[in-house]
C-alpha cells in the first residue's frame, strides 16, 4: 500500500480514492478528489491558488524548510528487508513526526506573534494621529494663554481693601487699557 | 394532441469527448521543456506539413501556436496574450517533484526568477531594419521622379 500526494493540493491520497491522469509524454498526475482535478482542468496554478500546500509555502505561511523534512523522501534505493531496522524505522517515524508538528506549530506561532507586534504599533501610531477626536487641540488654550501673560506681565499692582465687616482682602488692581474704538476713531480724526 | 415524438438532438457528449483530448493545449510545463535550445530549434525548423495552419512554418514557442504567415505571427509577439505567456513562463513551471516537496517529501525550494524574451528578438529587429531600408529607398525613388517631372 502506498499513500500518494495530489498534484495539486498535495494531500495524501489513500488506496480507493480521487483520480488520476496520464499525459502523452507518461507522466502521472495524481488527484485527491474532484476540486483538485477540476482545478488542474482548468489549468490553474497551484502556486497561486490560496489553498494548497504549495501557496501555503511559497507565502510562507508554513514551515517550508526544516531538516525534519528529508526523513519522508523518495530515494529510488532498494533495502533489504530486516526486521530489526523496520521496527526501530516504525519507532523513529512517531519520533520524527512529533518533531516536525512541534516545530511546524511553533514557526506558525512565531509568524502571528510578529503580527501582533505590528498591530500594536499600528495602534499607537493611529492614537497619536487622531488624538484630535477625543480631545481637541484648542482645549486648554486660554489657560495657556493666560499663564504666558502673567508670565510676560510685570507683576500687577495689588490694593488692599478693607470690609464693611473689617475683614482685609488682597485685589488685582484693574489694568488701565485704552478702549480700542476711542483709539480707531482718533486715528479716522488724524487721516482726514 | 400533437406531441413531439422523437428526439432530434442528441447531445454533444460525445463530440466533447473528442474535443477533449484533439484540443488539449500543452501545459507549462510541456512548454518549459519544448524551450530547451536543442527541441526549440526543430520546433522553429519544421518541415512542411500541409494539414497544420501556415504548414507548420510559422509557430510560437511560448504559446504553442502556428500562425498562418510571418506577419500574424508577428502580430502576435505584441499581443497580451503572448505578453501574458512569457509572464507566466518566467517562474520555472510547478511539477510533481514540486507538490511532493510541498506535501513535506523533502524541503520545499521557491521557485527562481528567469529572464523569457519572444523567440528570435534579434532576427526581427534585422527584418524590421530591411522594410525601413526597402522604405527609404522607394521614398528616394518617388522624390528622384518626382525631381524629374
Amino acid at each position: 500500500m502506498r499513500i500518494e500526494t495530489c498534484y495539486f493540493c498535495s494531500s495524501r491520497i489513500y488506496p480507493g480514492h480521487g483520480i488520476q491522469f496520464v499525459r502523452n509524454d507518461c507522466k502521472i498526475f495524481r488527484f485527491c478528489r474532484s476540486k483538485c482535478h477540476a482545478a488542474f482542468k482548468k489549468k490553474k496554478n497551484p502556486r497561486k491558488t490560496k489553498w494548497t500546500k504549495a501557496y501555503r509555502k511559497t507565502a510562507g505561511k508554513e514551515l517550508a524548510i526544516d531538516p525534519s523534512f528529508e526523513f519522508e523522501k523518495r530515494r529510488h534505493v532498494p533495502v533489504k528487508y530486516n526486521r530489526e531496522l523496520w521496527t526501530k524505522t516504525v519507532e523513529a517515524m512517531k519520533k520524527v513526526e512529533e518533531i516536525r508538528q512541534r516545530r511546524s506549530n511553533n514557526y506558525i506561532m512565531q509568524r502571528l506573534r510578529k503580527g501582533r507586534e505590528v498591530e500594536w504599533q499600528r495602534d499607537v501610531r493611529e492614537v497619536q494621529r487622531d488624538i484630535s477626536l477625543i480631545r481637541s487641540p484648542a482645549a486648554g488654550l486660554k489657560q495657556r494663554q493666560a499663564e504666558e501673560d502673567t508670565e510676560m506681565e510685570v507683576e500687577p499692582e495689588t490694593i488692599q481693601v478693607v470690609d464693611s465687616k473689617g475683614r482685609k482682602q488682597v485685589i488685582e488692581a484693574p489694568v488701565m487699557v485704552p478702549a480700542t474704538g476711542e483709539m480707531i476713531e482718533d486715528c479716522g480724526e488724524v487721516d482726514l | 394532441m400533437p406531441y413531439k415524438r422523437k428526439k432530434y438532438h442528441n447531445g454533444d457528449t460525445h463530440l466533447k469527448k473528442r474535443w477533449r483530448v484533439r484540443n488539449r493545449k500543452k501545459d507549462l510545463d510541456e512548454i518549459d521543456v519544448d524551450l530547451k535550445e536543442e527541441n526549440a530549434e526543430k520546433l522553429l525548423n519544421q518541415e512542411v506539413n500541409l494539414d497544420i495552419p501556415g504548414a507548420a512554418q510559422h509557430y510560437c514557442l511560448h504559446c504553442a501556436r502556428y500562425f498562418i504567415d510571418e506577419h500574424a505571427l508577428s502580430e502576435h509577439f505584441k499581443t497580451k496574450v503572448h505578453k501574458r505567456r512569457l509572464k507566466a513562463l518566467e517562474l520555472e513551471p510547478y511539477s510533481i517533484e514540486e507538490s511532493e516537496r510541498a506535501a513535506g517529501h523533502g524541503n520545499f525550494k521557491l521557485a527562481t526568477k528567469r529572464k523569457i524574451v519572444t523567440q528570435n528578438s534579434d532576427k526581427q529587429d534585422i527584418t524590421d531594419r530591411d522594410d525601413e531600408l526597402l522604405e527609404d529607398s522607394s521614398a528616394k525613388k518617388k522624390k528622384t521622379e518626382e525631381n524629374d517631372a
